[in-house]
């Protein structure tokens, strides 16, 4: 399976510091080839499962898989891995970054090695599987299923949101114990499979990193509310990387302490992404077509920037906590805690918090239009979009397009229908645009 | 027009009626003064309902209504019985439910439920959260969100819900299941006393009555075919047993049979879930309510922990469907499985494999739920049923 890299499906990016983030993914998958052939510890886990930390502090190499199932969409290399998976009975409608890595694992357990081709090098063996449920279900169900290809030890943890519409403050104390006892179970099995103790000092220090490296990420970000947007969309698909994949790590600190620095210095130089910003949109929902990024150039094009986006947003930080509080303890709190904030927030205002934040993100960073990609293997971030969307049209008439293709799948894209659709919306803009001046 | 009379008409043709008019009873309560509470999948307590005297209503979907409502709140690509049941909702199918409570069972339910509540206004609404691992931790956080369930219920129906009401609850569910599994028992012989199709409208009628209403039409239905007359020989045909989650209209069930095999066990939400595992009705009754549905209620959206190897984890989840099999003579499985149902979905290969490796013949159906592609379906079913014959 050569890299058949035809068109350009990528976007350009627009700042210098998006560019460094390839190489960073590059190093990761080569990271965990490194540990593969040392004999180190390498686990498989699911992006915002909030162990990244603990990971880190007990030097187990993470391999994102849900990352590399992007990174082989973006190549246009995912089709094979989605065929073999279906090959083995699982339904195309399943999430496709499961499907993909289904199919990766299908392919070297049958053949003994890496598939051919594989992008970056592909991703090593792993010693370990770390499932979450934290924000959908495919996130247990697909490392479960992977024991049909390899006999590796597994665990999976809970993420607990206290969404229940009757949350009270006193329900606070039982949702903080259960993730810390799910943390601590997670620890007890790491070590058991490592055979290395947990360093807590290490995982406090990891997680001042990781907290400082939120609030850096959090302050660039404020910086693209100015006009003309210093940053794009597609600058954050990349961008995210460092603080989903390498959180706690210092180079992720750098490489946000950088980014403020250069969107600052664009800020105070009236350098926007788009050379004459006309419309100012939002990413309202879903979570990008990686195989096609390239569409945000067509928006560029016709003078669109999206500014700010619900997807993969840095999360707010919250204020810190006293030193003497257990590492576990804080990274649960810091889960409810978070979840708890944001409700707080939709209590003052629409009453979902996910509403209130697409409302929120409108105002402050002055969109006048918002896109949602409803991405047909993904429910847990394309359902509900139709109900956010008739919510926020009760508080503001933004033009809203929905994009419809997949977050892997290529064949659930067509590239005309979408450019038309967008040439519509765009003229939808301009009129919603114009009637507000 | 419901009158008292057609309340007492029982067995077989009331649980029939029920399974196809489902809010006929619930009307009647109400109009006595009951509070109705509609629930969807089957992780909501149901004994906590039953001890305040509420009624547990399941809300169940519409095989073979096109979606017309629900388009306009709720993507193409959710489950498509979840679809069913808001549309039905919006389409004032529902309009007698004073309440409903969502557990989380899945990523569909989930947003089903915000959805629900924000365009239909129940007078009660509730999001359970349902831990979906199975460490001590999470049994210890289930009861913790259980118990913060009942006081809100408590407030709701303005009574206290003591422990010995509670127990005297799970009692009488535990007896309901205990009736549902001799029922289901009528299956074993080699000419089975109750069709599928019979039996599945049987469940969905329990499922629409309150407890105590429940275990009337059960024994009702087990003495009317115990005591019918023999049907003809039916030692020849293929024994299947069904596997999937919310079969709720007997068509299925009935194109199987038509197709020349017995339908004689199921491993379905709406079918043996429901009633093969009772509570603990010794200890803590919370604690018990906790663990029979988070450890014993046997569904992929609960996630087991693995023994280790991968043989051994098999084992520990699907093992259960082995002793089915083995004690209803089954010969052969059907996984009926609702696209975009996820956590089926990505259990569906391993139950395959699973049962191809005791020796069962098995058929992987991919549907909508609608069974708008029936005949389809029939085809592949019948050539299906021939080849085990
Ligand atoms: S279903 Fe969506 S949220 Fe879940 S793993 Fe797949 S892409 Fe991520
Ligand atoms: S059928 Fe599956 S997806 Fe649908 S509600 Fe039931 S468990 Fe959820």
């Amino acid at each position: 399976m050569a890299e058949q890299q035809k068109t350009k499906t990528t976007a350009t990016k627009s700042t210098k510091t998006a560019g460094k983030v390839r190489p960073i993914v590059k190093k990761m998958y080569l990271r965990a080839q490194e540990a593969a052939a040392e004999g180190r510890p390498i686990a498989y886990g699911m992006v915002a499962s909030q162990y990244e930390e603990i990971l880190r502090a007990m030097d187990i190499t993470p391999i994102w898989t849900e990352n590399y199932a992007a990174l082989t969409a973006a190549k246009q290399v995912a089709e094979p891995y989605i065929t073999k998976a279906e090959a083995e009975g699982f339904s195309n409608v399943l999430c496709k970054y499961a499907m993909v890595g289904i199919g990766f694992d299908a392919i070297r357990a049958e053949t003994g090695k890496i598939p051919e081709g594989a992008p970056d090098g592909g991703m090593a063996q792993p010693t370990m599987l770390l499932g979450s449920s934290a924000v959908c279900d495919p996130r247990f169900k697909w490392y479960q299923t992977l024991g049909r290809y390899m006999d590796t030890p597994i665990h999976c943890i809970d993420v607990v949101y206290p969404n229940s519409n009757h949350f009270t403050l006193e329900m606070r104390d039982y949702y903080v114990k259960y993730q810390t006892e799910q943390f601590k179970e997670l620890v007890n099995f790491l070590e058991k499979t490592t055979g290395t103790k947990m360093d807590w000092e290490r995982l406090d220090h990891i997680m001042d990193i990781a907290d400082e490296t939120i609030q850096v990420w959090w302050d660039a970000y404020q910086l693209r509310k100015a006009t003309p947007c210093p940053m794009p969309s597609q600058d954050h698909f990349s961008c995210m990387v460092p603080a989903y994949y390498l959180l706690g790590e210092q180079e992720a600190l750098d490489f946000y302490r950088e980014l403020h620095d250069e969107l600052k210095e664009r800020v105070d130089n009236k350098v926007g992404a788009v050379e004459n910003e006309k419309y100012r949109l939002l990413w309202g929902g879903g979570l990008p077509p990686w195989h096609t990024l390239s569409i945000f150039n067509y928006f560029e094009s016709l003078g669109a920037v999206f500014t700010i986006e619900t997807s993969y947003h840095p999360p707010e930080p919250l204020e810190p906590m006293g030193k003497d509080v257990h590492p576990l303890k804080r990274l649960s709190s810091r889960v409810v805690d978070r979840a708890m904030k944001a409700q707080a927030r939709a209590k003052e205002g629409c009453g979902d918090s996910r509403v209130q934040q697409i409302l929120d993100l409108l105002k402050e960073y002055n969109n006048v239009g918002m896109m949602m990609h409803q991405a047909r293997s993904c429910r847990a971030m394309s359902l509900g979009q139709i109900h956010f969307k008739n919510m926020v049209q009760e508080h503001i008439k933004v033009p809203t397009m929905f994009m419809e293709s997949d977050i892997v799948d290529v064949r659930d894209y067509s590239e005309a229908q979408t450019k038309m659709q967008v040439d519509a919306f765009v003229d939808a803009v301009e009129s919603y645009a114009q009637s507000l001046n | 027009m419901v009158t008292s009379e057609n309340t007492k008409m029982n067995g077989l043709e009331r649980a029939k009626q029920l399974s196809k008019n489902r809010g006929l009873r619930a009307k009647e309560l109400r109009s006595q003064g009951r509070k109705i509470i509609g629930y969807l999948c089957s992780y909501a307590p149901l004994e906590f309902f039953t001890a305040l005297d509420l009624v547990p209503h399941r809300i169940m979907g519409s095989v073979g209504e096109p979606i017309i409502k629900a388009d306009a709140y709720l993507e193409p690509i959710a489950c498509p019985f979840v679809r069913s049941c808001l549309d039905k909702a919006l389409k004032d199918d529902y309009d007698f439910l004073d309440g409903v409570v969502f557990p989380h069972s899945c990523d569909n339910v989930q947003h089903l439920s915000s959805i629900w509540n924000y365009y239909l206004k129940p007078e009660l609404y509730y999001f359970l959260n349902v831990p979906h691992m199975t460490e001590p931790s999470s049994f210890e956080f289930f009861k913790s969100e259980l118990t913060a369930f009942k006081k809100y219920l408590e407030d709701f129906a303005g009574k206290e819900l003591t422990d010995q009401a509670l127990l005297e609850a799970i009692k009488l569910h535990n007896k309901n299941r205990a009736l549902l599994r001799e029922l289901n028992a009528l299956r074993k012989q080699d000419t089975p006393l109750i069709s599928g199709a019979e039996l599945l409208q049987t469940m969905v009628a329990t499922m629409v009555l309150p407890a105590d209403e429940e275990t009337g039409l059960i024994e009702s239905v087990i003495e009317e075919v115990k005591n019918r007359p023999p049907k003809d020989s039916d030692e020849d045909r293929p024994r299947i047993m069904i596997y999937g989650c919310e079969i709720d209209s007997p068509e299925f069930m009935q194109m199987v049979e038509d197709s020349g095999a017995s339908v004689v066990m199921d491993d379905l939400c709406t079918g043996t879930r429901g009633y093969w595992e009772g509570v603990d009705e010794t200890g803590d009754p919370v604690e018990a309510i906790a663990n029979r549905y988070l450890d014993k209620l046997r569904c992929p959206r609960t996630y087991r922990v693995s023994p280790g190897t991968h043989e051994a984890d098999i084992a520990n989840r699907f093992e259960y469907l082995k002793e089915y099999a083995e004690e209803f003579d089954v010969n052969g499985a059907i996984l009926y499985i609702i696209r975009y149902c996820d956590t089926q979905e990505f259990d569906a290969p391993d139950v395959r494999d699973y049962l191809q490796s005791i020796g069962l013949p098995v058929l992987h159906i991919e549907d909508d739920y609608t069974l708008a592609g029936i005949e389809g379906l029939r085809t592949r079913v019948q050539a299906f049923v021939e080849m085990i014959v």
